[in-house]
């Protein structure tokens, strides 16, 4: 009931926002602040929940579960569950929601009401993808992320919006529609081997495939996961889209939508297609670490202050994807660390773009510069972040991508090597925005009123949490540990329940 | 009792047409009032009768499948009569001539209600000809109702001539079924038709299917769909959309599974091509259109093609998940032309474009209208995205993967073109001297009970189960 509370919440503020935002505009801020609060603490309280989580690390199915029947004709249910990795990704979203109604709080004047509500719904979308475990359900979820983010790209964006959100849109809803392809495909196999046709996840994993299908249906899923993350070379949709989103929408992008698609990855593509998935791991590898230096040495090219930012989101989650597929328990932690602290971060370097382009109106690195005298706190803050993307050892970030070099390491050294380089050109351009824009002449002569109360409370939670993340960390690696030793078992025992069955099917051959 | 709901609904039309002699103008609004009734009645009867049997010496059969349709169809002529109910008694800031005689209108409606009725329930080749014919013929009536209206007139001539096609192309199937057979009965036809195959019994097929392709708007038949849809006034267009479609899909049935059914599964094949040619021209037209009934009739022309994947494989999933998608067709589809009716009154517009701002001037209509157009593209977790996906399992489990995969970019091409409405509902700003746009009492519930539908058939898709369970033995019988 908890769990079906935690999508409903943010559903139902977002209805109410919009129906009061006509009037009151300032009281639908505070209902979805207040809903994200909810949240966040009903979220804080599971996580505080020392039994249940003993119980899920000896091995229980999940630490909360709710599983209804929706069209029992087709072996469709309602499931929604919970393990730690789930838990992390959902306290990140609310966090992150709190974040994305407090920074639109004088950007967004028009439409309020409306803006809430699809700022709302898309949060819920993305928290329900994080809590399902029905393949049916878990597309719905998918979908529910897509129109919401359309709209908010499409009625708030910046001057090239139209064209950004038809992009957005086109490209994740085709890879969608591929990946449903795939569920479909995986259903009807599942079906036909076992005469249970069913979308649960805990049914479907261990569904014995030949090679070939096996190939093409992974193949699908990770065409869709691969778009949201965004990984080379189906990434293009996204400088386009953070560029020209409003604040809060870039915040949510960057933060959030991104990570479903490693989330994908880590729930859907290894665990369900272990042995496909080990073939495919040098292409996979060689896609993230093209990512990262790619998305590295386009930051460089970039005049547009929020379009670096974009391509070193790139950079950051080729990271991810190469821990995803380094598949050994270090690279994964780093994996999941990763995700929490590029959400943070790269969600607070958009809220600075932002704050700039609301002062400066734009967001020209050549028409910026010398910002810190006027507005040294902005400049400090900044400088904080920018260390938080380069690396700097003390931040969350830090340990994040160490322990991902440190996973793949293992699993490829080469890959790694060469991965590494990536820290350095990010080192490069993250030093390069505070360089170019707070250090150097004074350019431009607009007005530029430092950071008020509410921004530095906002930016101030994010320090917090990310300098936490840096010094004590061990927390979330106890929280996702059991979850990702499952998924690591899972796929063990699916390779070896494949290995097993080719055996025995060639040596019916010979 | 089996054929209560088909006589009351032509009781109500011969009702209509003679009170309306006792009238004056200023009470002639009862002639709609009455028909409601009517069709109530018929609902109800059709629905309390749980009975299924054999009338005129199983000439009239009512089946599962026969009793689903009954519904669906009492369905969309209930919801049309009310849409045009504003249109006729002149209840619009727009003046509209021309669309005057109300009870014979209504009348005209009804019949063709009637024939759609008995097509499904005919067992016999003169019977589904007649009935085909009795749901045809008012209808170029209807279409060319707006008498003053180039357009409407041009709609009704082209409709006259291609359906007059398409019936003698099935007449002449029908003959040569016949021929062969010496059977009038369906089904036993379909029992002796594989003793005689040859070189007449594949013309018949190749006639037989031109013509249900034609009233189903599968490419390469289609052509008359779009001037039809953009001429016909427009609660027409909105009945011709939906009860068309739902009595060409019953004219697929009779034909594909009752007479041809040991063949449908060997000319799988050729359902995915036409499935797949009319899905994708479809779409592709529908991208450059922009009077929105012509774009509407696009539209349609593509869901048609998703409906032939029902037709896949062939099993009785396929033929509840079909009924099932029907059912959301009609209610989606009806939303969508109830706010252009609505529209179209208000302004006396229909162009696409014409619709910037409607967010603003009505925030409610805008968004159901954006819900609607939502559901047809397919977007969780409307009823439209759910219809869809049991067909697309149909065709997966059939083994057409290709087809599923080009329904798909399908899909992301309709959701572009919906996106298109949608953008000048939601980011075009409004005219400078537009105003609130008001709305009638009867429009604005009908399209509150069509967008809960919308919403609540995707989420509790219950009413498909009972239709699986309804019609779960229905093919068994006819596939052999």
């Amino acid at each position: 009931m908890m769990l079906i509370c935690i999508v409903l919440i943010p559903l139902l503020a977002g209805v109410i926002a919009w129906a009061i935002g006509r009037q009151n505009p300032g009281a639908a801020r505070w209902v979805c602040l207040l809903a994200c609060a909810i949240d966040l603490v009903i979220l804080l309280t599971l996580w505080n929940n020392q039994a249940a989580m003993a119980a899920f690390a000896a091995g229980g199915p999940w630490l909360m579960q709710v599983n209804v029947p929706w069209v029992p004709a087709l072996g469709i249910s309602f499931h929604l569950a919970l393990d730690g990795l789930s838990l992390l990704m959902l306290i990140l979203s609310a966090f992150l929601g709190i974040v994305s109604v407090g920074c639109s709080w004088t950007e967004i004047k028009e439409r309020v009401g409306f803006f809430h509500f699809n700022l709302m719904w898309v949060l819920a979308g993305i928290m329900g993808v994080f809590l399902a475990m029905d393949l049916f359900l878990f597309y719905c979820f998918w979908e529910l992320m897509l129109v919401p983010m359309y709209f908010l790209i499409v009625i708030w964006g910046h001057e090239n919006r139209i064209y950004a959100a038809v992009k957005f849109f086109i490209f994740t809803q085709f890879s969608g529609l591929l990946m449903l392809l795939a569920i479909l495909a995986l259903y009807f196999l599942h079906g036909h081997a076992t005469g249970t046709y069913t979308f649960d996840y805990d049914l479907l994993l261990g569904t014995k495939l030949g090679s070939g299908a096996a190939k093409w249906i992974m193949l699908g899923f990770f065409a869709a996961f691969a778009v949201k993350l965004p990984a080379f070379p189906v990434h293009n949709w996204l400088p386009d889209a953070h560029t020209e989103a409003p604040t809060a929408g870039s915040v949510i992008l960057a933060g959030l939508l991104l990570k479903t698609g490693a989330y994908g990855l880590m729930r859907f593509v290894v665990p369900l297609f272990p042995q496909a998935a080990i073939d495919f791991t040098p292409v996979a590898m060689t896609l993230a670490v093209i990512g990262i230096i790619y998305g590295a040495v386009l930051s460089f090219a970039q005049t547009d202050l929020k379009r670096l930012v974009a391509y070193s989101s790139v950079s950051h989650m080729g990271f991810v994807l190469l821990g995803v597929f380094a598949w050994n328990r270090i690279a994964l932690q780093g994996a999941v660390m990763q995700m929490i602290c590029h959400g943070l971060g790269t969600g607070a370097l958009f809220m600075m773009v932002g704050a700039i382009q609301e002062r400066i109106h734009t967001r020209n690195i050549e028409k910026m510069g010398g910002f810190w005298e006027v507005a040294p706190r902005m400049g400090a803050i900044a400088m904080f972040f920018a260390m938080a993307s380069l690396g700097l050892p003390g931040i969350g970030n830090f340990i994040a991508e160490f322990l991902v070099l440190l996973g793949s390491y293992q699993a490829n050294a080469t890959m790694t090597s060469i991965a590494s380089l990536g820290l350095v050109l990010g080192s490069i351009y993250s030093l390069w925005i505070v360089q170019r824009v707070f250090h150097g002449a004074r350019e431009n002569q607009a007005k530029l009123p430092d950071f008020a109360r509410r921004e530095i409370a906002l930016f101030a939670s994010l320090i917090i949490a990310l300098v936490g993340l840096g010094f004590f960390p061990q927390p979330i690696f106890k929280t996702a540990d059991p979850a990702l030793s499952k998924l690591q078992q899972l796929a063990v025992a699916g390779q070896g329940a494949v290995q097993v069955s080719e055996a025995k099917h060639s040596g019916g051959n010979s | 009792m089996l054929m209560l709901p088909e006589l009351l609904v032509v009781a109500t039309a011969l009702v209509v047409l003679v009170i309306d002699l006792f009238l004056s103008e200023r009470t002639r609004w009862l002639t709609g009032l009455i028909t409601l009734l009517g069709l109530l009645a018929a609902m109800a009867a059709a629905c309390t009768n749980t009975m299924h049997g054999a009338l005129l010496g199983g000439r009239f059969v009512v089946d599962a499948v026969a009793w689903w349709f009954d519904i669906l169809l009492i369905l969309a002529a209930f919801v049309t009569v009310i849409l045009s109910m504003d249109v006729l008694n002149g209840n619009t800031r727009v003046r509209m001539r021309g669309l005057g005689a109300r009870a014979e209108y209504y009348c005209v409606l009804l019949f063709t209600l009637a024939g759609m009725m008995f097509l499904i329930s005919s067992r016999d080749l003169i019977t589904f000809y007649v009935s085909l014919e009795l749901a045809t013929i008012p209808m170029f009536a209807l279409a060319a109702w707006r008498r003053d209206d180039a357009r409407s007139g041009e709609a009704g001539l082209k409709y006259v001539i291609l359906a007059a096609l398409s019936s003698s192309l099935i007449v002449y199937g029908m003959a040569l079924l016949y021929g062969l057979t010496g059977q009038t009965n369906l089904d036993a036809i379909g029992r002796i038709l594989p003793n005689h195959v040859g070189p007449a019994f594949w013309f018949a097929v190749a006639m037989l299917v031109a013509g249900a392709g034609s009233k189903f708007t599968v490419v390469p038949f289609h052509f008359w769909a779009a001037d039809v849809y953009q001429g016909a006034p427009t609660p027409i267009t909105a009945y011709l959309s939906v009860a068309s479609k739902c009595v060409g899909l019953a004219f697929m049935f009779q034909v594909l599974f009752r007479i041809f059914g040991g063949w449908l599964h060997d000319g799988s094949l050729l359902v995915s091509i036409f499935a797949a040619t009319t899905m994708t021209l479809g779409n592709t037209v529908a991208i450059v259109q922009h009077n929105i009934k012509r774009f509407m009739a696009f539209s349609a022309v593509s869901q048609a093609g998703y409906f032939l994947l029902g037709f896949l494989g062939p099993n009785e999933a396929g033929v509840a998940a079909m009924l099932f998608y029907m059912l959301v067709y009609i209610v989606t589809n009806l939303g969508v032309f109830t706010c252009i009716i609505w529209y179209q009154n208000e302004t006396g517009r229909e162009e696409i474009e014409d619709y910037r701002g409607l967010s603003q001037t009505n925030p409610i209509m805008a968004l159901m209208m954006m819900v609607s157009l939502f559901s047809l593209a397919g977007i969780p977790p409307l009823s439209g995205f759910v219809g869809k996906f049991f067909l697309f399992s149909i065709a997966s489990s059939a083994g057409y993967h290709w087809l599923v995969a080009l329904a798909a970019v399908n899909s992301t091409v309709s959701l572009y073109y919906y996106l298109r409405v949608i953008r000048q509902m939601y980011i075009e700003p409004p005219d400078a001297d537009a105003r609130r746009i008001p709305i009638t009492k009867k429009l604005a519930v009908t399209e509150a009970f069509l967008f809960a539908g919308v919403v609540i058939l995707g989420i509790v898709p219950t009413l498909y189960e009972s239709i699986h369970a309804d019609t779960a033995t229905w093919l068994a019988t006819l596939l052999r």
